[in-house]
């Protein structure tokens, strides 16, 4: 392929757009082939002929411009970056538009309502600025800029979802717009998006020569006289209002700016502009094709599919083929923490403990009723309502802990976690697909069974991947990118439906204690307690693994064995904790840390303080959960998410700026 | 009987010894429709707040507290109530066992697509009067519905002879997407009882409604639509040209209709008969009914 020279690969991508787009014309004109030509032929007026000019003309010139505009902003972060992971939605810009958005349509509907574009633009910049602050000038080019973006997608993802939740009645008119729709009555948004979009064309003229520049690398193009940073900067902005005015246009639609760079590169594009352009072309085709599907999934089912859920459909299974080829490199980067300090002193032993006092008081006797808050020891009727939460709380809590720590020594990543690495998502996946097969009613029955089934098929997956890249950080956070960009996808077509299952769902999603049964709270705790227990039973192996497989094979050990007996573990607790409780994001990856920073350096002690650590977070999450709000309740995943997420990346700033 | 009764009268004359009066605790805005209609004041009802703001009528008594959200009601504020007995949506059948450690609980059926959801809301109000004692008020204000739908169903006809128009009740979404009120929703019943047909063929569906890109109402070749105020971009999705072309809208087949819930109990119905007829009323007679079949 690669043979081909630029100009015929152009012209051939253009013959190819043409059939593609009289597809489209003729799929969101709802009308036949022929009477299409018919319509086009006659003057006469008739709605089917408004239609095809004030709805499916622009609809196609909209998903034109978009996909290429996505796909030159794609390749533009990309080339800037030099990082091929890098895309709105992987640096965090897509979800903070969307948070921007929930939270004008919540404080000032009337504003949002005509304005909305302003208050999403504001929010990705805003995301993006945070990312880039995490990762840093030296993290911009690796992995630091996608996983700080990555955790960046979960903790704003989960305040959106808390908000929307919350306030379940106002905002159905936004799920249309999350779940990303090219749908259109005028030419009102092609009209406002088109001179916006102008900026592309003095970037393609000048971006090139700073591009080639930087693919020398960065002292080399110094040395030739050009100033890096404020040309790089420049660019970076404007890759970002491209894709920003295009996302306030269309909605989410993911993966286009992530996959045609790629693509492109593929196909054959080597030099910056070839390149620029060749994604542009590129990203209009795409985009085309997944929306002409999208139309063809609404005409056979009778009921709107977003085009968003089909682009991330196609997308993510897309994404990890593309990983599977380019992927093999180890990027030992990762994010940097706080160190903290050498050892676990009674000082900080006796802080844990009065921590743990603290927070099991304030779960068990301090709660709000009719009367204001009152501080007692629950009644018999109280008690039996309440323990069964705090417990699962406390176990749901050390379990994650648990299972965040053995990923992290077993990957030797430190930002392993089942979150980040997807095994949430996967479960939350397959939670959904039974939803959507089975209906609300039998939803409690399926939920865990789903949950347990998704998450070892997350692990499979990571498996077959993983082995021939040696666990790679890079396609570990793809492989967790992918699939919580389908989730999300999955998740906002499941909300645009707006029926009463949706709710339910949304609920299910924020992960609460709400409805635990005694009995699953008592399995939850013995099981937590079991794989903890086997877990330790592996401390030696897990210390040897973490300083390198061949350490841990010259002393004796079958490597491979112990790695998979002990991510079947992981696989289990997880599924454990997610079944019950729905995703909890961050918390699995904050305890151990923190436990580190406290001194707590050998697979024992940190195992211990990061359970006790978690268990204790989780407490107290689920009972600002319960009090907040009262007598509305927030889910205790979304407390655990955000509060967990918001110092996560407090931590990763000041480890930046230390 | 002759208890209820005294206590009913108490509830009315007296309301400052009305110990009497049943505590029933509300988790869902059905159940809260008909304890309102029992002339029962509930006490405590989930997501009040919302109640009042979106379902309106019947209305709800400004003192009655929030007993949390409808997905999750706050337990403990409801143990701390003390009700007598508990009424709660399928939705919230699996916290039944924790749910009548507080008190006696009843459940109804709620909205699917394998029963008609019309019938199963009436019993379940029967039901819930029967276990209040009070069958012989919720019979009487299930004929004056009744009755209150046959004078509307004759002001229609007065209106516009005997031919009605048929009719579709939908609900913008956004200016590129609306829901339609298809089989089985609270809508079509009401167009139902007061001898109505739909303008739009549709699959039933569990909640009735169904999702569909704006451009699929200019398919509604005949018969009147109607939309459910308030829809916050209207001004923008009223003024274009694809709107304005559609052949309802150009036949002036189009109408507003007050806000009303479509997902409430057996009253619901009249409120929402009500908002129709009106909005039908609005409508010049020959609305919907141009195409003269033989």
């Amino acid at each position: 392929m690669a043979a081909v020279s630029a100009p015929s690969r152009h012209l051939l991508t253009l013959l190819a757009l043409l059939p593609l787009a009289l597809l489209h014309l003729w799929l969101a004109a709802d009308l036949g082939p022929f009477e299409l030509w018919a319509m086009l032929a006659s003057a006469e007026h008739s709605f089917e002929f408004l239609q095809l000019q004030l709805s499916a003309l622009p609809r196609l010139s909209m998903a034109l411009l978009t996909g290429a505009a996505l796909g030159l902003s794609g390749s533009l972060l990309q080339q800037i970056t030099q990082n091929r992971l890098v895309s709105p939605m992987t640096i965090g810009a897509s979800s903070g538009a969307w948070l921007g958005l929930v939270l004008a349509t919540l404080l000032v509907p009337t504003f949002a309502a005509s304005h909305g574009h302003w208050a999403a633009l504001l929010g990705a910049l805003l995301a993006v600025g945070l990312v880039l602050l995490i990762a840093g000038r030296s993290g911009i080019g690796g992995l630091p800029l996608v996983l700080g973006g990555m955790a960046m997608n979960l903790l704003l993802g989960a305040l959106a979802a808390g908000l929307v939740l919350i306030n379940n009645q106002y905002t159905q008119g936004l799920f249309v717009w999350g779940a990303g729709d090219l749908a259109q009555i005028d030419w009102h948004w092609v009209q406002w998006l088109w001179p916006k979009l102008l900026l592309a064309v003095p970037v393609l003229i000048l971006a090139p020569r700073p591009l080639s520049l930087l693919q020398l690398g960065g002292d080399a193009a110094q040395g030739r006289g050009l100033a890096l940073w404020p040309v790089m900067l420049v660019l970076f902005l404007a890759a970002l209002w491209l894709c920003s005015v295009s996302i306030t246009a269309v909605g989410l639609i993911g993966f286009i700016g992530l996959l045609t760079p790629n693509l492109a590169k593929m196909l054959g594009a080597r030099t910056a502009r070839d390149e620029l352009c060749y994604s542009a072309l590129l990203g209009a085709l795409l985009l085309l094709g997944t929306d002409a599907l999208a139309l063809l999934a609404n005409r056979v089912s009778g009921q709107l599919v977003p085009s968003g859920a089909a682009a991330a459909l196609i997308g993510a299974p897309v994404l990890l083929w593309l990983a599977r080829r380019h992927l093999a490199a180890e990027d030992p980067r990762g994010l940097q923490l706080p160190r903290g300090a050498e050892r676990f002193g009674w000082r900080s032993a006796l802080w844990v403990a009065l921590l743990a006092v603290l927070a099991l008081t304030v779960a068990l006797g301090l709660a709000r009723g009719v009367d204001g808050w009152h501080l007692q020891w629950p009644s018999a009727l109280v008690w039996s309502l309440r323990w069964p939460r705090v417990l699962t709380a406390a176990s749901a809590g050390a379990g994650l802990a648990i299972s965040g720590l053995l990923l992290q020594r077993l990957l030797r990543n430190p930002l392993a976690s089942p979150d980040i690495l997807g095994l949430s998502a996967g479960a939350t996946l397959a939670v959904m697909l039974a939803l959507i097969i089975f209906g609300g009613a039998v939803f409690g029955a399926v939920a865990p069974l789903a949950a347990f089934v998704g998450s070892l098929a997350v692990l499979a997956v990571l498996m077959l991947l993983g082995r021939r890249h040696h666990y790679s950080p890079a396609l570990m956070a793809l492989l967790g990118i992918s699939l919580g960009a389908l989730l999300n996808a999955a998740l906002q077509f499941v909300l645009a439906k707006g029926s009463g299952d949706s709710f339910a769902l949304l609920g299910w999603l924020a992960g609460s204690t709400y409805r635990a049964t005694p009995a699953q709270a008592l399995w939850l705790t013995v099981g937590v307690l079991l794989f903890g227990a086997l877990a330790l039973l592996f401390q030696r192996g897990l210390t040897l693994i973490g300083i390198g497989d061949g350490v841990a094979a010259s002393r004796g050990l079958n490597v491979p064995r112990l790695r998979l007996v002990l991510l079947v573990l992981v696989a289990l607790l997880c599924a454990l904790v997610t079944s019950l409780l729905g995703p909890v994001a961050f918390l699995g990856l904050l305890a151990p840390h923190i436990a580190v920073m406290l001194g707590a350096r050998r697979v024992l002690p940190q195992l211990l303080l990061a359970a006790s650590l978690g268990a204790v977070l989780m407490l107290l999450a689920d009972w600002v959960g319960r009090t907040l709000i009262f007598p509305l309740q927030i889910p205790v995943g979304i407390v655990a998410s955000v509060l967990c997420g918001s110092y996560f990346v407090y931590l990763l700033i000041r480890g930046r700026l230390a | 009987m002759r208890r209820c009764l005294l206590g009913f009268l108490l509830l009315w004359l007296t309301p400052a010894w009305a110990s009497d009066a049943p505590r029933v605790a509300a988790l869902s805005w059905e159940a809260t429709e008909h304890l309102l209609m029992l002339d029962v004041t509930p006490l405590t009802v989930a997501d009040a707040g919302d109640y009042r703001a979106w379902v309106v009528r019947p209305t709800l008594p400004a003192g009655v507290p929030s007993s949390g959200s409808r997905l999750e009601p706050n337990l403990e504020l409801l143990a701390e109530l003390q009700p007598e007995l508990i009424v709660i949506p399928p939705l919230l059948e699996d916290i039944r066992p924790l749910l009548e450690r507080i008190a006696p609980v009843q459940v109804y059926q709620g909205f699917s697509q394998q029963h008609d959801n019309l019938q199963v809301h009436r019993e379940a109000f029967l039901d819930l009067a029967r276990a209040l004692g009070r069958e012989a008020l919720a019979k009487q204000r299930l004929q004056a519905m009744d009755a209150e739908l046959v004078q509307w169903r004759e002001r229609l006809r007065a209106h516009y002879g005997q031919r009605l128009p048929a009719v579709t009740v939908i609900r913008l979404s956004s200016p590129t997407a609306a829901f339609i009120n298809g089989p089985n929703s609270m809508p079509q019943h009401a167009l139902a009882l007061l001898g109505l047909q739909p303008a739009m063929d549709l699959a039933p569906s569990p909640w009735g409604i169904t999702q569909v890109p704006i451009t699929a109402l200019g398919r509604i070749e005949e018969g009147v639509v109607l939309h459910i105020e308030p829809f916050a971009q209207e001004a923008q999705l009223f003024a274009s040209p694809l709107w304005q072309a559609m052949p309802f809208v150009r036949e002036q087949r189009f109408a507003a209709m007050p806000s009303t819930w479509t997902y409430g109990g057996v009253f619901s119905l009249q409120y929402l008969a009500e908002a129709i007829g009106e909005a039908l009323l609005k409508l010049p007679s020959e609305s919907g009914k141009r195409p003269n079949r033989p």
